[in-house]
């Protein structure tokens, strides 16, 4: 039990740490963060609403819901390899476990995460929009997402940091994760064929089901939820599995 | 206690550098890539009684240090196991766990964390760490625009204010002044005393000398010979 909570806590003091360290010296400091989802909705707005004529109803929260689900994994995975370099001194002068030094990075993301989702909430009711009860949904949509990004963060984390170029790699992966992902468009768009395969992208599961929740006020299907859950905890099992197998060496790759 | 059985670590140097994925793809295409082995501890096996106080001598480059940091838990040996009793606090470079860009006190924090305190029992002993280090003017002050010796302080005053039943030092004598150095010798005397177990790497034979009963002597990774100082002084000065 004290195990636990001196985990808990040291998670929570490094998560301040990256906080600390990401804005020092900086003259906007976390406005930065809160600024980019809101340039980004900005640019895909204008090109998807204006350009190319979007036909989606209330297209600027819908966007943005995406953008701040899409934000979370998107910056927690690439923030996962300074995450670590930053602890270089606790990692190679003290026992500090690897595994908790990519939880705090999580937790660090999470906070972000949740600023945001506190500003797309005064957004969503300035546009005169109302919310149903489906929004309680959020307690379980939320974790998963969460639990995600971080099976995910532990899956990469010993790639990043046994290869050097790896990021590149990751970089473009998450270009093409993006378009495969419906953040600026409806899902229902996809080619029927494809759909069956489409679907089996968590993060979009997790988006479709946010919006229906909270734009929508419609309870997604009790089927649809258990297939994410699924996914989801096949992914931590996977990323905690090869974490756990390759993540030990951290202190002598650095 | 401490009691390790056949501890070896185990490196593979690639002779070429194949630092990318894409260099790994093309060097295992071409079998290219080239291992050296080497071994940084080979099969050591000791044990040392809680309240002993032991010296770890050796050239630089036969393990002394690779050791420390298996026994500490930073890294993994690749084959045998050791066990500890107690909580165990590594010293093992001067700047510790400390990070350049936050204050002494910041670092304190989230150091204090690591070793599983929590924030309050840290602002408790905050003072004290100071105090001790004698830089309690400093205490806001980026770790940066720290001196080696002063970072080296605040280190070992840390360190002393967690308690710890097993202390793992590793040159902890080769920055400090000639205040400091007292200081951390009657430190180190009362932790002897009130039982503690401590490992001493260090190249100054005649501290080792001074302060261990029993010395552990590396060489090229082998564990040559455990026993007491004296003796093992006399066999390493003729190696």
């Amino acid at each position: 039990m004290k195990d636990i909570k001196n985990k808990l806590n040291l998670i929570y003091e490094l998560s301040r740490l990256d906080f600390k360290l990401k804005y020092y010296g900086s003259a906007l400091g976390l406005f930065w963060s809160l600024l980019k989802p809101f340039m980004m909705l900005g640019i895909l707005y204008i090109v998807f609403f204006y350009f190319l004529k979007v036909n989606i109803p209330n297209y600027e929260v819908y966007l943005f819901l995406g953008i701040i689900f899409w934000n979370f994994f998107n910056d927690t995975t690439k923030d996962i390899a300074p995450g670590i370099a930053a602890k270089t001194h606790l990692l190679q002068g003290t026992n500090l476990p690897p595994f908790i030094v990519v939880a705090g990075t999580v937790l660090h993301s999470f906070w972000t995460f949740l600023i945001t989702l506190g500003i797309f909430f005064i957004f969503f009711f300035a546009f005169g929009l109302h919310l149903a009860t489906s929004v309680t949904m959020l307690i379980l949509i939320v974790p998963l997402l969460v639990l995600l990004t971080a099976g995910a963060s532990y899956f990469i984390a010993p790639l990043y940091m046994k290869f050097k170029d790896f990021g590149h790699i990751w970089d473009i992966f998450l270009q093409m994760l993006f378009w495969t992902t419906p953040i600026v468009y409806d899902y229902k768009l996809v080619p029927p064929s494809l759909s069956k395969w489409y679907l089996l992208n968590p993060i979009s599961r997790l988006i479709i089901d946010a919006r229906s929740v909270i734009i929508d006020g419609v309870y997604p299907e009790m089927k649809q939820i258990i297939i994410t859950i699924i996914i989801t905890a096949l992914l931590c099992t996977a990323g905690t599995f090869i974490f756990k197998k390759y993540g030990k060496r951290f202190a002598e790759e650095l | 206690m401490i009691e390790a059985r056949n501890i070896t670590k185990f490196y593979r140097i690639p002779h070429e550098k194949t630092g990318t994925l894409f260099e790994q793809l093309l060097g295992r295409l071409k079998n290219r890539i080239m291992y050296e082995d080497f071994y940084a501890i080979k099969n050591a096996s000791f044990s040392i009684q809680k309240g002993e106080m032991v010296g770890l001598i050796g050239k630089n480059g036969s393990g002394k240090t690779t050791l420390l940091k298996i026994l500490g838990g930073i890294i993994e040996p690749t084959t045998g196991s050791f066990s500890i009793e107690g909580t165990v606090a590594p010293l093992l470079s001067l700047s510790v766990g400390f990070h350049n860009e936050l204050s002494a006190k910041e670092n304190l924090y989230l150091y204090g964390a690591v070793l599983g305190m929590s924030r309050r029992e840290i602002k408790e002993r905050l003072m004290a760490i100071f105090e001790f280090a004698g830089l309690e003017r400093f205490a806001d002050m980026k770790l940066k625009h720290f001196s080696s010796g002063m970072t080296a302080r605040l280190a070992f005053a840390t360190m002393v204010q967690t308690d710890p039943d097993v202390l793992l030092l590793d040159e902890i004598f080769a920055v400090g002044d000639k205040d400091f150095i007292p200081h951390c010798v009657s430190i180190l005397n009362s932790y002897k005393h009130r039982g503690k177990t401590i490992i001493f790497a260090s190249h100054d034979l005649t501290a080792v000398a001074k302060h261990c009963n029993k010395t552990i002597l590396l060489d090229k990774g082998e564990l040559k010979m455990f026993d007491e100082t004296k003796k093992v002084l006399e066999y390493y000065k003729n190696l």
